[in-house]
């Protein structure tokens, strides 16, 4: 190394050691919008104007271009530029439009995606004058609420509901369960009318948590108490034993199902119930069981309707829009009962607000109003910003648990001691 | 730089005092400065692209860096070896890296003894050579994501096609993919299968480098075909054998995209590798964490290689 190369390499470390000598975090929590409350007072009364930036994923992103077209006719001086965002790159394409200051003016988001985002400091806190809380359902409207603050309204919903075979069930003379020693009876009573395995419930592997979680939530179980994991309570060991005895007594596999074999088998009659979400209906029709089932709300411990989980897209604003008169009007206009009827009938996006539910295609197909009778009792997974890895752990441990590997009560003190190891990361 | 070029000879030499030294050193300057604005494209790209950001993240695995600060990437804490000391206390990093160790150990000679009997195999034929070479060579240009659905379905427990030919002949064929022990070994099989063309190709060259006339000398004096192999072959393909073995270490210690399609890291976290881990700790936001992480498995393709380049030197 010549003398030159060390000075330089000298000079490089000394620049390092001031760079990241000058940095460290605030003492108060960082991000999160502190101090940027109250934003209502920006929105003005008239129509929107501008251009709004709206980024969505799936096939909201596809249709909501064509949707908007009443929206730029009701207000002729905005324009909405729709971006469809495929769902797989969705998470990391926010992530780093909000590192860069590049976002859109409005996102669709999920809602377990809501904690972080919120926690960059990313995302504009719901103005409280324009969206009324008790207009959405309390699940997914504890979705946007990070730390005390709501940071975007929800859009569409999706809950879990019980599948089950009415050819079977009636073979075997069963009522549709309203309890946990019920469901227990049903799903032995399917197998002995002919099905492989009474239920399908997720032996493990990514997801498994959204089929666990509403049996613990039925038995009282918190993930949080605001500032803390609770994962590790009597409640929450006594439903994973429920669940793993599925697995023990033989009325579920503990393999995972390959993608698009669920459906498949329960279209032929060798699986006898699970337990999804609305999307299911068309699965399941299209897999040929036409009218040989039903959805029913979920058991509960002792009664129907049991607690089932909640998830879907909230919309929210972003700090860098240009736009956030536009952006909210925008968001107001999407969450409007009858256009959240009409979204319905365009891409079956399950409306957020009850009342969207009580009139209208929504209550024409049956099986679809189950699951506006399941949202009134849902819960929402927390959102902080650790959730996503929070989530991970549990996945882990329930298929530790379904496999013999580890006891429930183990399994649950190891969710609780890795998930404080990891914490909820509001600070 | 000491390669000339015939440009200069033409010029006319400068003026004052001792010509022949002083256009020599003019030449060599301009020489370099032609050498260092030809490279310049380069150096930018890649110092932008490739020096900033392994700098970048090196600096970032010695901070408590999460998601949420990607807005104020500098308020951020000092970790020092926070992120490096609960790697190592982290049991689930623990087993992905014996997953990882486990892959590499048991895959690297198995695809390399694969790989070398099938180019032995191959030198020794002259018809359907051609055939052979792109028979072993077609899985690895096809996708990893195809081969690894294809070969999920092989897998499968009741309908995959390995099970129904064991049943054929009465075994009863295990859930390969769905029992902790047997998913790894699995996963191996089918990365032995992929990356042996590559390897293939490679020694089938090194083997017809080998001279002939030594052959029929060790042959003359009565050496048998093993002995041959064994004696003469083998030593003369060790430049060939490290550069297989290193670059197929490379690989195999970075294993991901195998179990990301066919297991999900499961079952019970048995094909999880240390490249799966960090993917799953960036995509939970854990900036800092995962890039010590990274980190930990460059140091190990340092060392790996390291030891195979002293194993496997030309004997001098």
């Amino acid at each position: 190394m010549s003398r030159r190369h060390i000075s330089a390499a000298t000079a490089l470390a000394a620049a390092t050691a001031l760079a990241l000598s000058a940095c460290g975090r605030d003492d108060d929590a960082g991000g999160g919008g502190n101090g940027n409350a109250a934003p209502s007072a920006d929105i003005t009364d008239g129509p929107a104007t501008g251009t709004i930036e709206v980024w969505a994923m799936g096939t909201e992103g596809e249709a909501l271009g064509d949707f908007l077209a009443d929206f730029e006719e009701a207000n002729p001086d905005a324009t909405v530029e729709v971006t469809p965002v495929p769902w797989e790159g969705a998470h990391d394409r926010i992530a780093t439009a909000i590192a860069a200051g590049e976002t859109p003016d409005v996102s669709l988001i999920g809602t377990t995606w809501m904690g972080e985002f919120a926690q960059t400091g990313g995302l504009e806190p719901t103005p409280t004058d324009l969206f009324d809380e008790n207009d959405f359902f309390p699940g997914p409207w504890a979705s946007t609420v990070v730390d005390g603050t709501s940071y975007g309204v929800p859009w569409y919903v999706e809950t879990r509901a019980l599948f089950y075979r009415t050819d079977l069930a009636e073979a075997a003379g069963l009522e549709p369960p309203q309890t946990w020693d019920d469901l227990k009876a049903f799903a032995q009573g399917l197998q002995q009318a002919g099905a492989q395995q009474g239920i399908y419930l997720q032996p493990g592997q990514s997801g498994s948590w959204q089929t666990f979680m509403p049996f613990a939530w039925q038995n009282g179980a918190t993930l949080t108490d605001g500032d803390a994991y609770t994962l590790d309570s009597p409640e929450m060991t006594e439903a994973l034993e429920y669940y793993t005895s599925y697995f023990t007594e033989g009325l579920s596999q503990d393999t995972v199902l390959q993608p698009g074999a669920l459906e498949q088998m329960f279209a032929d009659g060798s699986i006898g119930s699970f337990i999804s979400g609305p999307w299911h209906i068309g699965l399941v029709r299209d897999a040929g069981a036409t009218d040989t089932f039903d959805v029913v709300p979920l058991p509960g411990k002792d009664q129907a309707p049991g607690t089932s989980f909640v998830g879907g897209g909230n919309l929210a604003v972003f700090t860098d829009s240009d736009n956030k008169d536009g952006a909210w009007k925008l968001i107001q206009y999407l969450t409007e009962t009858e256009v959240q009827q009409r979204w319905y009938e365009t891409a079956t996006g399950l409306p957020s607000r009850p009342e969207a539910w009580e009139s209208g295609v929504l209550t024409e197909d049956p099986v679809v109003a189950v699951f506006g009778e399941q949202l009134e009792s849902t819960e929402a997974p927390p959102a902080v910003p650790t959730w996503e890895q929070v989530a991970s752990v549990i996945d882990g441990d329930i298929e530790a648990a379904v496999r013999g590997a580890m006891s429930p009560a183990d399994a649950v003190a190891d969710m609780q001691s890795q998930a404080s190891s990891i914490g909820t990361g509001l600070q | 730089m000491t390669t000339a070029t015939t440009a200069p000879a033409s010029r006319p030499a400068p003026t004052g005092g001792s010509p022949a030294r002083r256009r020599r050193s003019l030449l060599q300057r301009r020489q370099a400065r032609t050498a260092w604005l030809l490279a310049l494209p380069f150096l930018l790209l890649f110092a932008a692209f490739t020096a900033g950001p392994v700098f970048a993240s090196l600096l970032m695995s010695f901070t408590d860096m999460r998601s949420t600060d990607v807005r104020t990437p500098f308020a951020v804490d000092l970790a020092a070896f926070d992120n490096y000391t609960a790697l190592f206390q982290d049991a689930l990093f623990r087993k992905v890296a014996v997953n990882t160790a486990i892959f590499v150990l048991v895959g690297v000679p198995l695809t390399m003894v694969l790989a070398l009997a099938a180019a032995v195999g191959l030198n020794n034929i002259t018809r359907l050579r051609a055939f052979f070479r792109l028979g072993y060579y077609l899985p690895v240009v096809t996708s990893i994501v195809a081969v690894s659905v294809v070969w999920r379905f092989l897998l499968q427990p009741d309908t995959g096609p390995i099970n129904q030919l064991l049943g054929a002949v009465g075994i009863g064929g295990p859930d390969w993919l769905g029992d902790p022990s047997l998913a790894l070994p699995s996963i191996i099989a089918m990365a032995a299968w992929r990356n042996l063309g590559t390897l293939m190709v490679i020694f089938l060259a090194g083997l017809q480098t080998v001279p002939r006339e030594l052959l029929e000398a060790a042959e003359v004096d009565g050496a048998g075909r093993w002995q041959r192999f064994r004696h003469v072959t083998l030593p003369l393909l060790r430049p060939t054998l490290l550069f297989g073995a290193v670059i197929t270490g490379i690989g195999y210690l970075q294993f991901f995209e195998e179990p990301f399609v066919m297991t999900n890291g499961g079952p019970l976290n048995a094909t999880r590798s240390v490249s799966y881990y960090i993917y799953d700790q960036f995509s939970f936001g854990n900036y800092g964490y995962a890039a010590a992480a990274s980190y930990v498995l460059f140091v190990a393709i340092v060392v790996l290689t390291a030891i195979q380049f002293r194993v496997l030197r030309p004997k001098a």
